[in-house]
């Protein structure tokens, strides 16, 4: 295992590591090779197509699927030790949109870990959710019913239960998707709120106009790791088109498109 | 109104009768709640058919039915949330052999007594004019518990059906949760099933929660509604077998009787549940 690199004095640990972390199904490696840091206030875009294992990373780092080679670290801990510190932000079309319940207790969801078992969440809790969905712009629809929102308004929600978890770490799995623009801004902004207050971002993306808006590292994927670094140096022609193989288009000059992945 | 209502239950049998399917009533629609919003009707089912060998060797042994039942559901519990937890192809083939050889090796038991039809009758349609002291406290007793465990868990009982992935994130064992909802369910199979019999318990559980679905934006109303219903459908239900038996002559099985009157709430529920929609959007902006 390679040594960390030497640290300035007052230079804060990162909060995530990776090195050489690969996940396998029955003996097929589904992800291979991740390796990098994650230092707090940093975002990090997992760039790659659909099947590249961006998701089965972001489980393995929430501690749910075991790695079967390499090691990840959060904030200097295993995985499952560190969950009270993470919070995870999935895709808002994966919930059911009839479930009789409102975004202010979808927000209140991130406090129960706080809470613990049998009681209920007290006055700091509310306060904390209902800051958190403030921070997203919902305040006055605390009370409507979860499923009656737009879709960029639940993701804005569920953005809100991770911010109600005061969490180190944030991961996101594909958090623009299928999102208005009022909604994709002030997601924008609370996400840079939260690096402001010292947490790390790591969010799978297909959008890269946004990953440079909202990220100053990226991951490529492609089932191993292609590249991992500074988004003007990895995010390149290059790299991309060996990110998406046959997916990618070169147009005149520098430019790459990637048809829909 | 009054003949209907509180008539029939001047007599010790139909009070007896009365506070069984009232608390069944309730208590079926607290927990069918979670199995309503988790679509967890197959294991409700599977539970009825499981139980009934339970139910069976009991009486041949002349101990307890509802110890007989219990000890069959937990072990159904376990087998069914182990099954749960590994997703493979050939699940559901699985669960049907469960569920038919189980049922069969009651029939096979049963069919060997002097009283096998009248028995099966009983075993499958309840008897809840039949109910005395003993299974009325037995019937609390398992209330007190589910209602307990209920309130406790609540939470992490809604996060779960919600969201299992947020609730794994974030540190919830999910089996463990499925597991003891899982257990809540072959409770309150196992208290209603000499009350309504087997067949009809999984309409006891899931057909009020159904309706008050229809009816609730938030999981606490639709528990109250759940409950509401289920408890009225009994007294309605027992109300009317007694009345139509007795003034008519026409033998109306009680149990049959009480699932009557919840589908019919469920789809007044469901003619009402439009209007209360437009009722609610024209209030917002």
């Amino acid at each position: 295992m390679a040594a960390d690199p030497p640290r300035g004095p007052g230079e804060l640990p990162p909060v995530l590591v990776l090195r050489q972390a690969t996940v396998a199904y029955e003996r097929d490696p589904v992800v291979e090779g991740v390796d990098g840091e994650v230092a707090a206030g940093q975002s990090v875009a997992l760039i790659g197509p659909n099947g590249a294992g961006k998701s089965t990373l972001i489980k393995a780092v929430l501690g749910l699927v075991p790695l079967t080679g390499g090691t990840i670290q959060v904030l200097g801990r295993p995985p499952q030790a560190a969950r009270r510190q993470v919070a995870y932000v999935p895709q808002a079309d994966t919930l059911d949109a009839e479930f009789p319940v409102s975004a202010m207790q979808v927000v209140l969801m991130g406090r129960y870990p706080r809470v613990g078992w049998v009681r209920r969440p007290g006055a700091a809790d509310h306060q904390a959710a209902g800051r958190a969905l403030a921070q997203v712009g919902l305040a006055e629809r605390a009370s409507a019913r979860f499923g009656i929102l737009s879709g960029g308004q639940r993701q804005r929600v569920l953005l809100a239960r991770a911010i109600a978890q005061e969490p180190k770490l944030l991961l996101l799995d594909e958090p623009f998707n299928g999102v208005d623009a009022l909604s994709q801004d002030l997601l924008l902004t609370a996400l840079g709120r939260l690096r402001a207050d010292g947490a790390a971002v790591v969010m799978a993306t297909h959008d890269l106009g946004l990953a440079h808006l909202a990220c100053d590292e990226v991951c490529l994927l492609n089932r191993h790791q292609i590249g991992f670094g500074p988004i003007g140096t990895t995010l390149t022609p290059e790299l991309l088109r060996a990110t998406y193989g046959g997916q990618a288009l070169q147009l005149r000059g520098d430019g790459v498109i990637v048809a829909r992945p | 109104m009054r003949d209907w209502l509180v008539q029939p239950f001047t007599v010790p049998y139909m009070q007896r009768a009365l506070l069984e399917v009232l608390l069944l009533g309730a208590l079926a629609g607290a927990v069918g709640v979670f199995v309503v919003l988790r679509r967890l009707a197959f294991v409700g089912d599977a539970l009825t058919h499981t139980v009934f060998p339970g139910v069976v060797i009991a009486h041949l042994l002349g101990q307890s039915l509802l110890l007989g039942a219990l000890a069959f559901g937990v072990l159904t519990a376990l087998l069914l949330t182990g099954l749960g937890a590994h997703r493979r192809v050939g699940d559901d083939a699985a669960l049907a052999i469960l569920l038919t050889s189980f049922f069969s090796l009651g029939v096979v038991l049963i069919s060997r007594t002097r009283s096998f039809t009248a028995d099966l009758t009983v075993f499958l349609f309840g008897r809840v004019l039949a109910i005395d002291q003993t299974d009325l406290l037995q019937t609390l007793a398992v209330a007190t518990v589910v209602a307990i465990a209920l309130v406790a868990l609540r939470k992490e009982l809604v996060l779960r059906a919600f969201d299992p992935e947020g609730a794994a994130a974030m540190g919830y064992r999910t089996g463990a949760l499925d597991l003891a909802l899982n257990l809540l369910i072959a409770l309150v199979v196992v208290a209603a099933v000499e009350a309504v019999g087997t067949i009809l318990v999984i309409a006891l559980i899931v057909v009020p929660a159904a309706a008050a679905r229809l009816l609730a934006d938030r999981v606490a109303t639709m528990t109250t509604l759940a409950c509401l219903l289920g408890a009225a459908g009994g007294w309605l239900g027992l109300a009317a077998s007694y009345r139509v038996s007795v003034d008519h002559g026409i033998r109306l099985a009680a149990g049959a009787t009480i699932v009557g009157v919840l589908v019919g709430l469920f789809l007044l529920a469901a003619a009402v549940a439009p209007l209360r929609r437009r009722l609610l959007t024209a209030d917002t902006r």
